[in-house]
């Protein structure tokens, strides 16, 4: 019998980027298949596909052995394919029976909502998902609020079910109640195809794991044969090819101290829960993690933009934790965000405008009444010239830059301000090599000239190129923190790989054997 | 895939000073020829009627007085539109800020009379002092709205329209109420002599208020242009997470705009009263404020763009009436083809999605012109 | 003199019939833009499109002499001005606010216009047959609830209809629940399979057919004539009603009632010459919108899309 699920050399090219190369992969019905990857390995692209949001530009999709166009969303879930976003496709008003009968046809145009919350408390009972049909989802926790999600497609008889990164938004309980129904799933014929970056969870649920790594397929094997150090590897196990030169240095004194930092998100849960960490003068630490980890709570909270619930942040011993953003920028905290186009600049507005955004207030007139326009065109222009930003004009848009201009912009205007402390999140997201390197260049120049650099990456190549330490942020706690260069380069990132993953650095300790390799593949 | 080679849809609506040139010209040559259409009835010849507006508006200087003073109001509500959308917040509560701010001028302006605590006020120190107190008014009226959304996120367009009405009322209570004069009607006194705005073309009616404007219109695109305030605004407009980054209090920079929006919109109120009216009564606002927001939207949302925009809509304005009452040419053809020119220029934008390229050049067009991503 | 002078049984009842008359014309155009709303968009011009609507049953009615003739006209032009504002709402994805805006003030000129054309220079005003107080028998005859409830025009009982209709197909129907689906998260309700197009522009014909014909009512229940300015402001009431019922008929109608209640009263203590300042009352409906908007009492209950045009990526 042909298996439920095959895709054939699916491929798929965006414009710069190459997200998924000739990807195969089979799913059986009754099996949780785990699809591994990194950020930016090609997972969501894939899924998406599988989805009917994009389409393949090769390849093509067998169900039960029959080739399948997918046009739309509801076209997949027509032929019984069904997918949970990370961020639920819930409406927070309407009750859980509302929520799973939304859109469907069946049934006449009158709404039979008590028949169907009948049918749906049968579902739920057959795969021991509890719910009751008639709460309103705003109601429910996170953990429950999947379940509707599992509910609504059961509902719509779908076989295969996407679930991507299910996980990050629960507690170990839940997620443990999440496997035993993905298990009852599988047990009753259902197809399950997990999206995840946490070896744990492949190992605890999955039946196959296929490992996806820029874009290609690395491996596919039996979960129940491969160990947590071996997916790690083939995950993130890669030659380091970024080689920086970074001359050895001499730390200054602690200059940016972060002490028990706790920071809620944006619908109120804890993102950030009791970080601790300290950056010294000519140093980058380096803050290694799978995005959605807390990184970005803990920036914004750093520079103000997003309140503290508790814990300190000091900047050279002056407290800064309850100062407002433009108090922060006078005491030399830089920031540069991880979101260049919205929040770093203001697309509108032109290269020069942007470029004194935060320190418009050195650059006026008449006691502060109007701005010295010549002023900020001298500073704009030492900027473009100083950090090579290719425009035609100062006055140019800055939106309309690409990225790799757009971020030395950012990067120049943060700089040029001489900060004592700089954070800096995903710096090089979405750049060409060439970028990369200047940007990596710019911030290696900025220890030497004796600022604290908080490196905020999800590239571990780039965190291991520039750090002199390193700190894994998971599930907004600090597993642990490595000097760098101390080991050799690829127990450090088998180490970083499983610290990423939920493991605290006490727990690995065992694991500190230099040079030991039982990859698949080595 | 597109069926047709000289038709392709655009990822990106293309916004080249061209493509925004052509959209807005054709948008207004269509409502032109639309409006003509509605003309035929009354006159086998649209152009000609086009062109008697035109001489009647700005051909004589009578007609331009009438005009300018048509033109003052909406100015100062489209400048204030400025500030307020420039800051994205999408007040629409100018009739009120009208309102508010002719309340406070008549209430000042009746203080001037003989025998009253203002009496004998030099011109230099009571229109400076009217100035303050209808800005006040108006600011406080339009700020509290701004401190709603920037404390409590209220939505900002529906509270402010509702605004219009309490003020209508107010006015409405004052005029039948404490402000009321003895007499039939429900209109306060007429203000002294001496309050009022000097005409400053002779033989016209058009008063110093259109100056005031002009003046505000400068100082407007001042603020805006070239001083630190006026940056962080606009900023805060263009993008409030990228404005809170760069250290700007952005709660306190809507509330800012909000207050300056209100009181430009009162100022409106008080050229009314001191240059138009003497006299608070009801209906004195009669859809001003919602056609300075239109004035200030064909202005670009540019001061100096806003009042050019303001006199060519009054000045259409005017002529339609005098057509009207010598003609019998409905003044209301004018109004439609002004709203038009607005309503084509919006569905216009759904053009720069696509690009057009024109059959029997095709070969070349495409080999040289890829779609910009 | 005292208020237990004016609030005699007569004059209560006198006020409440005045109240609930007042109220018909504004809830009549408010279920539509409930509709409206609830699927997303603000429509605005709904002030304008009463105005078209009222022109075009006057115009109707006044070469057909049939008011039922001129509802019908009514309700096509709704209909029609509100294809043309769907396009631009959900099509152009054109600012709501500014194309309401816009649209009204169009309105205004085309309503002018039409009169115009169509009654040529008759200066004097021209009446045209109106819908006339609906008896019905035993009913109208009970003592109070007869005159205050069963003494209005046929547009009253098809309004108080009407709210039963949108109440029973916003939470009874499939497509309410697709339509409140997609002016919560339109997303969502995208990847679910409904065409977040499609119930846009369902909503803003709803409200454009409702509008008309309110202005409809107006024209053939209440005045009898068309003049520019019939309108004045209800269209906005209308949306204020929305809000202060909280995006539900049946409320909405309580809403309604209460401002025509307000209305009502203020001119009942005008006659009296009442030292207490009507506008106070009057606003006091306005005020409590403003109230429910602000955000003061916490959330508020809109649509959560409202005003967002919708694009799928």
């Amino acid at each position: 019998m042909a298996p439920l699920l095959e895709l054939r050399n699916i491929t798929k090219q965006f414009p710069g980027v190459l997200a998924d190369d000739r990807v195969s992969l089979t799913v059986e019905a009754g099996q949780i298949h785990a699809l591994l990857g990194e950020n930016g390995a090609g997972k969501s692209t894939l899924m998406h596909i599988l989805y009917g949001l994009y389409r393949a530009d090769a390849g093509e999709i067998l169900l039960e052995g029959q080739p399948l166009q997918l046009h739309s969303p509801a076209d997949a879930i027509a032929h019984g394919i069904g997918m949970i976003h990370q961020d639920f496709m819930l409406i927070p008003r309407f009750s859980v029976v509302e929520n799973v009968v939304i859109g469907l046809q069946e049934g006449g145009p009158q709404l039979d909502l008590r028949s169907a919350a009948v049918r749906l408390s049968d579902l739920a009972r057959q795969y021991g998902l509890a719910v009751d049909p008639e709460a309103r989802v705003e109601h429910l926790s996170v953990g429950v609020q999947q379940r509707v999600e599992i509910l609504k497609l059961l509902y719509r008889h779908a076989r295969l079910l996407i679930l991507d990164e299910p996980t990050g938004v629960l507690t170990p309980q839940e997620t443990e109640g999440l496997f035993a129904v993905l298990r009852r799933l599988a047990a009753q014929g259902h197809a399950v195809l997990l999206i995840t970056h946490k070896l744990h969870e492949v190992i605890d649920v999955a039946d196959q794991v296929t490992v996806l790594r820029d874009g290609r397929v690395i491996g596919s094997l039996p979960a129940r044969q491969s160990s947590a150090r071996q997916l790690a590897r083939m995950m993130v196990g890669r030659e380091v090819t970024l080689r920086v030169d970074k001359p050895a240095q001499q730390t200054g004194p602690p200059l940016l101290q972060i002490t028990d930092l706790r920071v809620r998100g944006d619908n109120g849960q804890p993102k950030v829960r009791g970080v601790t960490l300290t950056v010294h003068g000519g140093e980058i630490l380096g803050l290694a993690g799978v995005d959605g980890n807390g990184q970005s709570e803990l920036a914004e909270a750093l520079m103000g933009l997003r309140p503290v619930e508790a814990g300190q942040v000091t900047l050279a011993k002056k407290d800064l934790t309850r100062h407002s953003p433009a108090a922060r920028r006078a005491s030399h905290l830089g920031y540069i965000p991880a979101d260049r186009r919205q929040v770093g600049s203001i697309g509108p507005l032109s290269i020069a405008y942007n470029a004194v955004l935060g320190t418009l207030r050195r650059y006026t007139t008449w006691g502060g009444l109007f701005l010295n326009q010549g002023q900020i065109d001298r500073h704009a222009r030492h900027l473009v010239n100083e950090f090579d930003v290719r425009t035609p004009s100062i006055h140019f848009e800055a939106g309309k830059l690409s990225g790799g201009n757009l971020q030395k912009v950012v990067l120049g205007r943060e700089l040029l301000a001489r900060p004592t402390a700089l954070v800096v999140e995903q710096p090089t997201r979405g750049l060409d090599v060439g970028a990369t390197e200047y940007v990596h260049r710019q911030l290696l120049a900025e220890r030497s000239r004796g600022a604290a650099l908080l490196l905020i990456s999800a590239e571990l190549e780039e965190i291991l190129a520039l750090s002199d330490r390193i700190a894994v942020l998971y599930q907004g706690e600090i597993m642990g923190v490595l000097t760098a260069g101390t080991q050799d380069p690829n127990s450090q990132i088998e180490l970083l790989g499983l610290m990423m993953a939920g493991s605290p650095l006490a727990s690995l300790s065992n694991l500190h054997t230099p040079g030991r390799s039982d990859g698949p593949h080595g | 895939m597109a069926k047709s080679h000289w038709i392709e849809r655009r990822l990106q609506p293309t916004d080249s000073l061209l493509a925004t040139a052509t959209v807005t010209l054709a948008a207004i040559v269509l409502a032109l020829l639309l409006g003509g259409l509605l003309m035929l009835p009354f006159t086998p010849h649209p152009g000609q009627a086009y062109w008697a507006i035109v001489e009647n508006a700005f051909g004589s200087l009578r007609g331009l007085g009438f005009t300018l003073v048509k033109a003052t109001p909406l100015i100062l509500i489209a400048l204030g539109t400025i500030v307020a959308w420039r800051t994205s917040f999408f007040y629409l509560g100018f009739e009120g800020t009208l309102l508010l701010g002719a309340a406070a001028t008549v209430w000042v302006a009746l203080r001037a009379a003989p025998q009253e605590g203002l009496a004998g006020l030099p011109g230099w120190i009571f229109f400076p002092l009217v100035i303050g107190a209808a800005f006040a008014a108006g600011g406080l009226w339009a700020g509290a709205v701004g401190f709603l959304r920037s404390r409590f996120g209220g939505n900002e367009v529906l509270v402010s329209l509702m605004t219009n009405y309490v003020a209508i009322l107010l006015v409405n209570y004052l005029v039948s109420g404490p402000l009321r004069a003895p007499g039939d009607l429900p209109q306060t006194e007429r203000i002294p002599e001496t309050t009022l705005l000097p005409f400053f073309i002779p033989d016209t009616r058009a008063h110093a208020g259109f100056l005031l404007a002009l003046l505000a219109a400068l100082l407007v695109w001042l603020f805006l242009r070239r001083t630190p305030l006026g940056y962080e605004l606009i900023a805060t407009g263009f993008s409030e997470r990228a404005a809170r980054y760069g250290g700007i209090p952005t709660s306190q920079r809507l509330v800012l705009a909000a207050f300056l929006a209100g009181g430009l919109g009162a100022l409106a109120g008080l050229v009314e009263v001191l240059g138009v009216q003497f006299r608070l009564m009801d209906g004195i606002a009669q859809g001003t404020g919602f056609v300075g927001v239109v004035v200030a939207l064909l202005g670009k949302l540019n001061p100096l763009g806003s009042v050019v925009a303001a006199i060519l809509y009054a000045g259409m304005g005017v002529g339609s009436e005098v057509l009207q009452r010598r003609a019998g040419l409905p003044s209301s053809v004018i109004f439609i083809v002004q709203s038009l020119i607005v309503l084509l220029i919006l569905a216009g934008d759904l053009l720069r999605y696509y690009r057009f390229t024109w059959p029997f050049r095709t070969g070349r067009l495409t080999a040289t012109a890829r779609p910009r991503e | 003199m005292e208020l237990s002078q004016i609030f005699t049984a007569a004059f209560v009842v006198t006020w409440l019939a005045a109240a609930l008359g007042l109220a018909g014309p504004v809830l009549l155009a408010s279920l539509g833009e409930i509709f409206g709303e609830r699927s997303g968009v603000l429509n605005i011009g709904i002030e304008g499109t009463m105005l078209l609507g009222a022109l075009a049953s006057f115009l109707v009615t006044f070469y057909t002499g049939s008011p039922w003739l001129g509802l019908t006209g009514a309700l096509a032009t709704g209909v029609l001005v509100a294809l043309l504002l769907a396009w631009m709402y959900v099509t152009v994805r054109a600012s709501q606010v500014v194309v309401g805006i816009v649209f009204n003030t169009l309105a205004l000129g085309l309503a002018s216009y039409g009169y115009r054309l169509a009654m040529g220079g008759q200066t004097q005003v021209q009446k045209i047959p109106m819908f006339g107080p609906v008896y019905l028998p035993g009913l109208s005859d009970l003592p109070a609830l007869g005159p205050i409830l069963f003494e209005h025009s046929v547009m009253f009982y098809l309004t108080a209809a009407l709210v039963l209709a949108a109440g029973y197909l916003l939470y009874r129907t499939r497509f309410g629940l697709n339509l409140r689906a997609v002016g919560e998260n339109p997303r969502a309700a995208d990847t679910a399979g409904i065409s977040v197009v499609r119930m846009r522009y369902a909503g803003v014909l709803f409200s454009g057919a409702t509008a008309g014909m309110a202005g409809a009512y107006l024209v053939l229940a209440q005045l009898g004539i068309f003049r520019d300015n019939i309108i004045a402001g209800r269209g906005f009431i209308a949306l204020a009603i929305v809000i202060f019922g909280r995006w539900n008929p049946y409320l909405a109608a309580a809403a309604a009632v209460i401002f025509g209640i307000a209305d009502a009263l203020q001119l009942s203590l005008q006659i009296f010459q009442l030292d207490l300042p009507a506008q106070l009352l009057l606003s006091l409906p306005y005020l409590l919108t403003i109230l429910a908007m602000s955000g003061l009492l916490g959330r508020s209950l809109s649509p959560t899309a409202l005003m967002t045009p919708y694009t799928k990526d």
